[in-house]
């Protein structure tokens, strides 16, 4: 008996860890209404708020009624689960097309039918972010660029001119090298085991990639142009002048441990919070063309699932209008150009830079777009990344990126 | 008079229902379903294909971080789960100890155990900082410089180990209970004998509570495997893959890279892996274990034999 008892155990706990699947099917239409699942990845009070601007859509629309899901950090299981068993909500947030476009509406049609005029008000970099092999899959919501964050108050104890949007990278590393020399704070700071998404765009602002046009990674990732970046990088850190970071370095930051470091828009609050007196400008270039920054941009989608396509695509075109997008400022920033302007968001200092960023990013697709098991190759080359950065191993550059494309 | 009978059977299998429909539902249901989806090629937002074997075949020859993650797993395992249970039968032993104020220590040590995993992972996250954590300051006052817990590979699963530990209080309370079980009247016939305390230790205390230290074992074993709530917040499978165990893999696999029939090919073999281990240690098990009953009942059947004989 106690035998069985414990052989049950045994079964009981390792399900836990095959679990994850079913569903079925839920009545989308009740009482003449048709129903809309959205869903969200905010948490706290931002779901309240979207609470809120979803109530008023469901007041205004007698015929339609939408229920918010808030996934939180689930939400890659839960939509990943929800596709795997037909069970998807119609309308959902969505960031990662490659590897959820399948399960995926493509909207370009439903765009058309709203004439020029309504494509071109959204920031046109956006769009490649929102697509998969030319088709639109999902309407712009939210962005961030990556900007220079720095520390007004140690650059005036190292006597130093602060940074402005022309510096390069070699301006940089001169003041870092004096911040950390003069004061009790590092220069710079970077992650150490960044993601490999969000790198690229230094790739790319040294004119290289990952990969080219066909996912190839030899001869991109490998080329002397994408060594010089990471070298630039290790080389920073083994002098000294900047710290490679366990995290993304705002922690770092916020300590006022470091002067300097990229980042998006996401720290804005807690920084402003914290009472910092810090600065914002555009990322150093390396010289030769403009700085380039990655894009993480949200944006909502359908399901190609959906019972209800026209009531989905009514309530998509309801949370990206200007009155949505007004709305929601200090949780995203605004993607639309009027509302840019109509709210006078250039002239906000702290704001500003992410948008120039924006407008001098058009016209690079990452990646994770082009390459077709990225997942898979992105955990490769952050394990690769992290052994060049590592203060534990600092493995040659050159050793590191040949290896990533054997 | 048929229908009748057939309540009176009945009726206790309807007490137990819906515990049943629960384990046909949420346990047997997904454990064959991820059973039969191991054999298919499962990307989840397109058709499962079919592929036989392939899932099981890529494993052990193509994927490195298989055997890796693998051997993370089992060493974390052989460290975790010794190391584990010589604290809570430490710990059981001091809050069993005569003291003033022994509920206090009880509770101080059994709270790890009711907070949830995720602030757990923060908790220990700011403690193994290497550059503002407490642990490093604290040896920093003892003259030691501490290493970089989560950045250097060499310590990161110490650290793991560590921040696991601190959930220790749910075994101690079983060793607990068992302990209090002892019939104070044994000791006491000891110490008459002049057995010391150590001696009372190993002679009656660590026999008696064989059974509980099997299922403690057991539990422990099968619950390091399944280690991911840690190892996800807190190191993320870093440094360097080396804190990469066999259930992110699997976690992985399925839900970051939606190899959904990989996934679950993956954790039927760690579900044979823990079978295999567990059936071990209950063949191990007559070896060591010793059950009060058995021991009254074999000794009741000498002494009638005996009374035959004679």
């Amino acid at each position: 008996m106690k035998r069985n008892v414990a052989l049950g155990c045994v079964l009981v706990l390792t399900t836990a860890a095959v679990a994850g699947c079913g569903g079925g099917e839920s009545a989308s239409t009740s009482g003449g209404k048709t129903k809309i699942r959205f869903a969200s990845w905010d948490v706290a009070e931002d779901v309240d708020r979207q609470q809120a601007i979803v109530d008023r859509f469901n007041e205004t629309h007698e015929d339609i009624e939408v229920t918010l899901e808030a996934y939180g950090s689930d939400f890659d299981t839960k939509i990943s689960a929800g596709m795997g068993s037909g069970d998807t909500p119609d309308v959902m947030y969505m960031w990662n097309y490659p590897s959820y476009y399948g399960g995926l509406e493509p909207l370009d049609s439903y765009i058309e039918q709203e004439g020029a005029d309504y494509k071109e008000n959204f920031y046109d970099t956006l769009w490649n972010y929102n697509a998969m092999d030319g088709q639109i899959y999902g309407i712009p919501v939210g962005f961030t660029t990556h900007t220079l964050f720095y520390n007004k108050d140690i650059f005036a104890e190292a006597g130093l001119e602060e940074p402005t949007d022309d510096w390069t990278w070699e301006d940089l590393k001169e003041a870092a090298k004096v911040i950390s020399e003069k004061t009790n704070a590092k220069g710079f700071a970077f992650s150490m085991k960044p993601d490999p998404y969000d790198f690229e765009m230094y790739l790319w602002s040294n004119g290289a990639a990952y990969c080219d046009g066909e996912g190839n990674m030899a001869g991109s990732i490998n080329s002397d142009a994408a060594k010089e970046v990471f070298q630039m990088f290790q080389d920073m850190e083994k002098e000294g002048c900047a710290v490679a970071t366990e995290k993304s370095g705002t922690d770092e930051f916020r300590a006022q441990t470091v002067a300097m470091y990229i980042y998006g828009s996401w720290s804005i609050n807690s920084l402003n919070e914290d009472g910092l007196n810090y600065g914002v400008t555009k990322i150093p270039s390396f010289g030769g063309q403009p700085s380039v920054s990655i894009l993480s941009s949200s944006g909502v989608a359908m399901s190609k699932d959906s019972k209800n396509k026209e009531a989905a695509w009514e309530f998509i075109k309801f949370w990206t209008s200007e009155e949505c997008n007004k709305e929601r400022i200090g949780l995203e920033l605004p993607v639309l150009n009027s509302v840019v302007e109509s709210e006078g968001i250039m002239d906000q200092p702290e704001y500003a830079p992410f948008y120039e960023m924006l407008e001098q990013s058009d016209g690079y697709t990452p990646a994770s777009f082009i390459i077709e098991n990225w997942s898979e190759v992105s955990e490769d080359l952050s394990l690769a990344f992290e052994q060049a950065f590592n203060p534990s191993t600092l493995m040659d550059v050159n050793e590191v990126l040949e290896g990533c494309v054997q | 008079m048929n229908r009748k009978k057939f309540f009176r059977t009945a009726t206790p299998y309807f007490f137990i229902l819906p515990w049943v429909i629960g384990f046909l539902v949420f346990t047997i249901g997904p454990l064959i379903f991820s059973l039969i989806m191991s054999f298919f090629d499962w990307p989840l937002t397109a058709d499962p294909k079919f592929i036989g074997l392939g899932n099981y075949i890529e494993m052990f020859t193509e994927d490195d971080q298989f055997r890796k993650s693998l051997v993370i797993s089992l060493k974390y395992a052989a460290i975790f789960v010794p190391l584990n249970m010589i604290i809570a039968l430490f710990l059981a032993m001091l809050i069993t100890q005569p003291v003033r104020g022994v509920k206090v220590y009880r509770t101080i040590f059994y709270i790890p155990a009711v907070i949830s995993g995720v602030a757990v992972s923060i908790i220990w996250g700011w403690i193994l900082n290497s550059d503002y954590g407490i642990l490093n300051y604290l040896l920093s006052l003892l003259g030691i410089e501490g290493p970089r817990w989560l950045v250097d590979p060499a310590w990161a699963l110490m650290a793991v180990i560590l921040a696991s530990a601190f959930g220790v209080g749910t075994m101690m309370l079983i060793f607990y209970t068992d302990i209090k079980n002892i019939s104070i009247d044994i000791y006491e016939a000891a110490s008459l004998d002049g057995a010391s305390v150590s001696k009372q230790f190993f002679s009656i205390t660590l026999p008696m509570i064989t059974p509980t230290i099997l299922f403690n074992l057991i539990t422990s074993i099968i619950s390091s495997f399944q280690q991911v709530t840690l190892v996800m917040l807190l190191t993320g499978g870093g440094p360097l893959n080396s804190t990469y165990f066999y259930g992110l893999y699997t976690y992985n696999n399925a839900f970051k890279h939606h190899k959904m029939g990989y996934a679950s090919a993956n954790a039927w073999v760690m579900f044979i892996i823990i079978l295999l281990l567990t059936a071990l240690v209950f063949r191990s098990s007559s070896a060591w274990v010793f059950y009060e009953t058995e021991a009254k009942n074999s000794g009741a059947k000498k002494k009638r034999k005996g009374g035959k004989e004679a």
